[in-house]
């Protein structure tokens, strides 16, 4: 039997009016990797921020295994947001090793895991370069390599292979494999089906801060009847994704009026056509 | 604060220093303006002055008297003045300021001015023509009145002698006896911390607040525009010792920017000054550790003040757009400070924020130790930095610092 490493329990998060997370229920279990999968706007990253500890939940808990808050115990934990949060004056070896004493690991313990997973991701020659004029792939790399430096139980990936060319994300997926087959956890987010199943061993999805699925891949066919995960997925979120309406909504009295000040109004009667000139 | 605590916020505080240093702009903007600008300005303006002064004196100018009867030895002093004049009549004008029919060749510049010089038997009367835009013209003033100001005293000296009075006796009866300096009791250190006391106090304040704007933005609303924030917040260290780790830095860089700015103001004034000019002054004990806690506390008020503000932006220009016209709340205070009389000073003056310190700042320097005032400051300067780390704490705790509007 697989052992539990983080519990959601019931959890709902609000920012203001906006329910983004709600009644979200996971268990998370060592030596898998678990796919989020979602639209844009679906309540993925909200999910990992607060499985990250960098939010805290409205209602319910997110707690480790050794029923410890997640905010206390981060050191088990590996992060690669999706904006990666390189500093580009420092090198790609500083940047890592900031992350590690943070973490309290010595120097020399993060460099030999350092150097350990550089050469796998082709990384090893551009530690010690500056990480101002490195590619998107390079960004990514660097990043995952600051995530695993201290030796994390967990490992959180926002949208790891975004925007990487064929070759990089192949290397990224490939480490991800690696990490599990070595028994590690990995949490993936994606909006690619296709990358999800090629890597995850559980998907979940999530569609307006609700989960719609949660199994393998083969599971979520037979659920849902369908023969493609993009039929399945298609089948679980029938409903219309949530729209940002609310940010209109939250517009003052003053922003609004000043707003229209300067709005051209579109002439509707000849005369205002003929006024508008 | 732990070990793992100390040793987060060390390691927050030294990678935002390198980051920051390693900017060239930030080198020129914290290390090099602050050292060069008062040197630059007290010992280049006086140079350029004194060169625009020099291209004045050797000026030769021209100018038109009209007179009835022009003393032949004022005539040749003008000469002597390097004027080259035409002599016309008086105009007929209600008065001899009144430019009449010479307004146009004044203006023109076809004369730098115009003498008008009048014998009424034992007084003169005079008037000078000039366009006070033109430096010729006020160039040409100045001569003319030099000497007729020399003329006029070696008149007064000859009218005394002629009377069989002494000139010195009628002229100067009420002399200083002995030299002026030795009455004053200040000692020469007093003397130079109530020089220092002018402008040490107002120069910390605007550029500590200054000098602090760029670190606090990048380190703030910088890394969340850059989302470096977010990966930084999923670090096992509290929001509070990012905050301190951060406090820190801009207190550091703040702080090599305002040493050298001083530096940079001392050196400026000993060069152009004579060593009696300005000297160290003289402080007890008491007074430099007191000085040292109440630039500590203004600095953890302004700068915590500052990293509040920033972080509460969404954007590098919307935190410039909020911190830059923010100096508005030291300037103000730090000029009002400057003319607050420190005799018979009232206590409530030390509760002010920001003027609290610098009140402060100038007693201190002139080794003034005033149990009540040290206690109202002290107290006070608490009281707001423990506001001010209090605010800029909360600020730090929001969720939304982790997105950025990119």
């Amino acid at each position: 039997m697989k052992k539990s490493l983080l519990s959601i329990r019931d959890v709902t998060k609000h920012f203001a009016e906006v329910e983004a997370l709600q009644g979200i229920s996971l268990e998370i279990y060592s030596g898998e990797i678990v796919g989020l999968v979602g639209s844009n706007g679906a309540g993925k990253t909200t999910l990992l921020r607060l499985m990250a500890g960098v939010y805290k939940p409205s209602s319910g808990s997110v707690l480790l295994s050794n029923g410890e808050s997640v905010t206390t115990m981060r050191q088990e934990l590996g992060v690669v947001p999706e904006s990666t949060g390189l500093y580009s004056r420092l090198t790609a070896w500083e940047n890592i090793r900031y992350h590690s004493r943070m973490h309290g690991v010595s120097d020399e313990i993060s460099w030999a895991r350092t150097e350990k997973f550089a050469e796998h991701l082709d990384m090893k020659e551009s530690l010690g370069r500056h990480t101002k004029g490195f590619s998107r792939g390079m960004r990514q790399k660097t990043a995952l390599l600051r995530a695993l430096a201290h030796g994390p139980n967990i490992l959180l990936l926002d949208e790891p292979t975004a925007g990487l060319d064929i070759t990089s994300a192949r290397t990224v997926r490939a480490l991800v494999r690696q990490l599990r087959d070595e028994g590690g956890t990995v949490i993936y987010s994606t909006h690619q089906l296709a990358e999800a199943q090629q890597v995850c061993d559980r998907i979940v999805i999530i569609h307006n801060g609700e989960i719609r699925a949660d199994g393998p891949p083969k599971k979520l066919l037979e659920d849902t009847n369908t023969h493609s995960l993009e039929e399945a997925y298609v089948s679980l979120t029938l409903d219309q994704a949530r729209t940002r309406k609310e940010d209109n909504d939250k517009e003052s009295a003053f922003t609004g009026w000043w707003r229209r000040l300067f709005t051209p109004k579109t002439p509707t009667t000849t005369r205002e056509v003929m006024e508008s000139e | 604060m732990s070990d793992g605590s100390f040793r987060r916020v060390r390691s927050i505080a030294k990678k935002e220093v390198v980051e920051f240093t390693r900017d060239w702009r930030t080198i020129i903007a914290i290390i090099v303006i602050p050292l060069l600008m008062f040197p630059l300005l007290f010992i280049l303006f006086p140079i350029l002055l004194e060169s625009e002064a020099a291209e004045l004196d050797a000026m030769e100018l021209t100018i038109v008297i009209q007179t009835d009867g022009l003393p032949t030895n004022l005539a040749e002093n003008i000469t002597l003045s390097g004027i080259n004049y035409t002599l016309e009549t008086l105009p007929n004008t209600t008065s001899l300021s009144t430019p009449g029919p010479d307004l146009e060749r004044v203006r023109n510049s076809s004369a730098d001015a115009v003498l008008r010089f009048e014998s009424n038997e034992d007084v003169w009367g005079y008037a000078i023509l000039h366009l006070s835009t033109s430096e010729r013209s006020n160039e040409a003033r100045y001569r003319v009145l030099n000497v007729l100001a020399e003329w006029e005293d070696s008149e007064v000296r000859e009218r005394i002698e002629l009377g069989g009075l002494d000139v010195n006796e009628t002229l100067d009866p009420l002399r200083w006896d002995g030299e002026i300096s030795s009455g004053d009791v200040a000692t020469t250190g007093e003397q130079s911390g109530m020089i220092l006391s002018l402008f040490i106090p107002l120069v910390l304040a605007i550029w500590t607040y200054s000098s602090a704007i760029q670190p606090s933005i990048d380190m703030t609303a910088g890394e969340r525009e850059r989302g470096t924030l977010e990966a930084l917040l999923c670090l096992p260290c509290t929001r509070m010792e990012l905050l301190f780790g951060k406090w820190l830095a801009v207190a550091t860089i703040t702080g090599v920017g305002v040493l050298l700015q001083i530096f940079g103001l001392l050196f400026a004034i000993g060069y152009l000054a004579s060593s009696s000019f300005i000297g160290v002054p003289q402080l007890s004990i008491v007074s430099v550790l007191l000085i040292v806690l109440s630039i500590m506390l203004f600095a953890i008020m302004v700068v915590a003040f500052e990293l509040a503000l920033a972080m509460r932006s969404h954007s590098v220009k919307e935190a410039g757009s909020i911190l830059a016209p923010a100096l508005m709340l030291i300037l103000f205070p730090a000029l009002f400070t400057q003319v607050i009389n420190l005799d018979g000073i009232e206590g409530f003056w030390f509760a002010i924020p920001v003027v609290n310190i610098l009140l402060a700042l100038r007693e201190l320097l002139m080794n003034r130790v005033i149990t009540e005032h040290v206690i109202i400051w002290a107290v006070s300067s608490i009281i707001y930095a423990t506001l001010a780390a209090y605010y800029a704490s909360r600020q730090f705790s929001r969720e939304d610092i982790v997105t950025s509007l990119s």
